[in-house]
């Protein structure tokens, strides 16, 4: 599905240079549910940023679903981002002004042309995220895990190939945390494909594989045989709380 | 369709959100549209009123007004005229070739006039019996001035809609007497109204048979001018030649000595009318042109700030698709819909201001759909001209940079 091959990424800020990604080879095949680990400033989000075509590497090859992307242009990075790929951000990244109806509605927008049953799929994907009861709630009026499930709803909607996320979890409490990591499992148990970046190591071993990013180097590259199950963990959690 | 609808609401949402930059955006346009359209309005009401003026004195292209004096047209007003024709040079016109009809007047200085106890101060013309008929006006009671009435100078009278109101407190006065000055008339007849023409009120005025005018309300038989008619439209100019050369031999006016008299054609009336409102409208549009040029850099620079606060939005658009040309052709429509939302307030605005100038100062304006097309079509030219710099800086920002 994707395939780096020799990945490099180099910021210029006037004559300054920074290295960030020194050469990274990786492979993730349909229905992975991938974790990126390593420091700060290892580079893990510029790595999500390129493998979600919002920045291109300074050199190497990336192969999506078979065909190279570094010689599309931004029009066709613009389309293919729309109809394959979808994105959670540490902040949420919704737009304020907008219900999470809207929010979630905002990709058909870019499709080209808007489907007819757009606001049945947008219910169905807050739905998907048990927020089928807060359609008409604009971000200021939810809380911090609902933000973001209405984030992961808005990634969910045009049905992607990956879904990406960076530190989905960076900003939440430990309660909405699991709620999200538990919404994103079970996607992932349907089938769908999950690149996570994380530098919380309970967060990484809930994912099925994890990457260790270290100097803009992949470091390690494990599969996890029995990840933490999150929905067992909030149902410990709640009990606890009893 | 539907995408189309959601772009539209798309726009008006982030209108609405940045209301207060809207507002601001919005104030000098208004300002220079509204002030276009009072221009406009002006303009439009000024030349159907001198149209309307024109027809209703029947002037037509086939003929000219001969006035006494010398002077330009335009820039005699206010000056006292010598009157300087006569019923003799009304004669001698009437037998040129080509000319159709003469129809000569005399006005009389403003005088008192009085029926009973009741007094008015009106105008007072010597007509001839063609004169009513030269100039479109009908009979509401009674009849016109004859031509017994000339042949005897008779002391009769035909008087305006407004005099009756006046003198007679509006009951029909055909047969009652009044006075002009000492001079005690018979009422024959009244004009049907003609109403206000803006400047003067056209009702008010009391016509005398031309030769009573002369011969008992004034101590000359000269008269103020002449309406000449031609049997053909084409001929007019050869006939006001003929018609000066005429007048200056009877005057004995010798080479080099100006005329003492002044020929209007229709032409020239409308060329005048048109001269004088352009030159306003063209100063006025110079200062909303000044107006709309500002609003648009206001405009310009506003909406640069807010792309820059917007980065963020920008951002997250072309995480989920948008392309360079969505996010140009989104914050172009939305410029374009803050100029026209402007426009429109501007035209609201700018004809209540048309209609209290009416009201309050009595300045003829009238609307016209080409005045509506133009502050429209101004605005949305401001708006898409000066949004295109911000629409290109958020297309051009880069979507990680913008996330930021
Ligand atoms: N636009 C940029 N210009 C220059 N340096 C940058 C830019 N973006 C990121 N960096 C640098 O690249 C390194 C990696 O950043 P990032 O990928 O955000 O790290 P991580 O997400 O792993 O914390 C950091 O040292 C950061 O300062
Ligand atoms: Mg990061």
């Amino acid at each position: 599905m994707i395939k780096l091959k020799g990945i490099t990424k180099t910021y210029y800020r006037g004559k300054v240079e920074t290295p960030v990604l020194l050469g990274i080879d990786l492979h993730v095949r349909p229905g992975e549910f991938l974790a990126i680990m390593g420091p700060s400033g290892s580079g893990k989000s510029t790595l999500l940023h390129i493998l979600g075509l919002l920045d291109r590497p300074s050199g190497g090859s990336y192969l999506l679903d078979g065909s190279e992307t570094s010689t599309l242009n931004d029009d066709e990075l613009a389309r293919l981002r729309n109809a394959k790929l979808g994105f959670v951000f540490q902040a949420f990244h919704l737009l304020p002004k907008s219900t999470a109806l809207d929010n979630v509605l905002l990709p058909f927008t870019y499709a080209g042309h808007f489907p007819q049953d757009a606001a049945h799929r947008a219910r169905h994907a807050l739905a998907r995220v048990g927020l089928e009861h807060r359609l008409h709630h604009r971000p200021g009026e939810m809380s911090g895990g609902e933000c973001q499930r209405v984030a992961i709803a808005r990634a969910l909607v045009n049905d992607p190939e990956v879904i990406f996320a960076d530190e989905p979890t960076g900003n939440l409490d430990q309660r909405s945390s699991l709620e999200v990591i538990s919404i994103l499992q079970g996607l992932n148990a349907e089938g769908r494909t999950i690149v996570l970046v994380t530098h919380d190591t309970a967060v990484g071993c809930m994912c099925r594989r994890l990457v260790r990013l270290i100097y803009g180097r992949v470091d390690s590259d494990e599969i996890i045989a029995e990840p933490t199950q999150a929905m067992r963990q909030l149902q410990t959690l709640m009990e606890a709380a009893k | 369709m539907s995408l189309a609808w959601r772009l539209l609401k798309a726009a008006l949402s982030s209108l609405w959100a940045f209301r207060s930059y809207a507002a601001l955006m919005m104030i000098g346009l208004i300002i220079g549209i509204a002030s276009l359209t009072v221009i406009h309005q002006i303009g439009q009401g000024a030349q159907q009123q001198v149209a309307a003026r024109m027809a209703s004195m029947g002037f037509g292209a086939d003929a000219f007004y001969i006035s006494s004096g010398g002077g330009r047209l335009g820039v005699r007003r206010g000056m006292k005229r010598a009157v300087t024709l006569t019923p003799v040079d009304a004669a001698s016109i009437s037998r040129l070739d080509g000319v159709a009809q003469v129809v000569p007047h005399k006005n009389v200085a403003r005088t008192q006039v009085t029926a009973g106890s009741n007094h008015t101060n009106t105008r007072v013309r010597g007509a001839p019996p063609g004169w009513a008929a030269a100039r479109n006006w009908s009979m509401l009671h009674g009849r016109f001035i004859s031509r017994a009435d000339i042949g005897q100078s008779a002391r009769v009278a035909v008087v305006g809609t407004t005099v009756v109101r006046e003198l007679y407190g509006g009951a029909n006065p055909v047969g009652r007497r009044l006075r002009i000055g000492r001079t005690p008339f018979i009422v024959v007849g009244v004009l049907e109204s003609k109403g206000s023409s803006g400047w003067r009120d056209r009702d008010d005025i009391i016509l005398v048979p031309l030769s009573t005018a002369t011969k008992r309300l004034s101590r000359d038989d000269k008269i103020s001018g002449m309406r000449v008619t031609m049997t053909d439209a084409s001929r007019v100019e050869e006939i006001k030649g003929e018609v000066t050369a005429v007048l200056r031999e009877n005057h004995s006016l010798g080479p080099g000595v100006p005329d003492d008299f002044l020929i209007i054609t229709p032409d020239e009336l409308m060329k005048l009318i048109t001269r004088q409102s352009r030159s306003l409208v063209v100063m006025l549009t110079f200062v909303s042109a000044v107006s709309l040029f500002v609003s648009g850099v206001v405009i310009m620079n506003i909406m640069l700030v807010a792309v820059s606060e917007r980065a963020y939005e920008i951002g997250v658009r072309r995480a989920v698709g948008a392309r360079r040309r969505d996010i140009l052709y989104q914050i172009l429509m939305e410029s374009l819909m803050v100029a026209a939302a402007g426009g429109v307030c501007g035209l609201l605005l700018g004809i209540l201001l048309s209609y209290l100038a009416t009201l309050l100062l009595g300045i003829p304006t009238a609307f016209s759909p080409s005045g509506f097309l133009w502050a429209l079509g101004f605005s949305a030219a401001v708006g898409l001209f000066f949004g295109v710099a911000p629409a290109k800086k958020a297309a051009g920002l880069h979507p990680v940079e913008a996330l930021r």
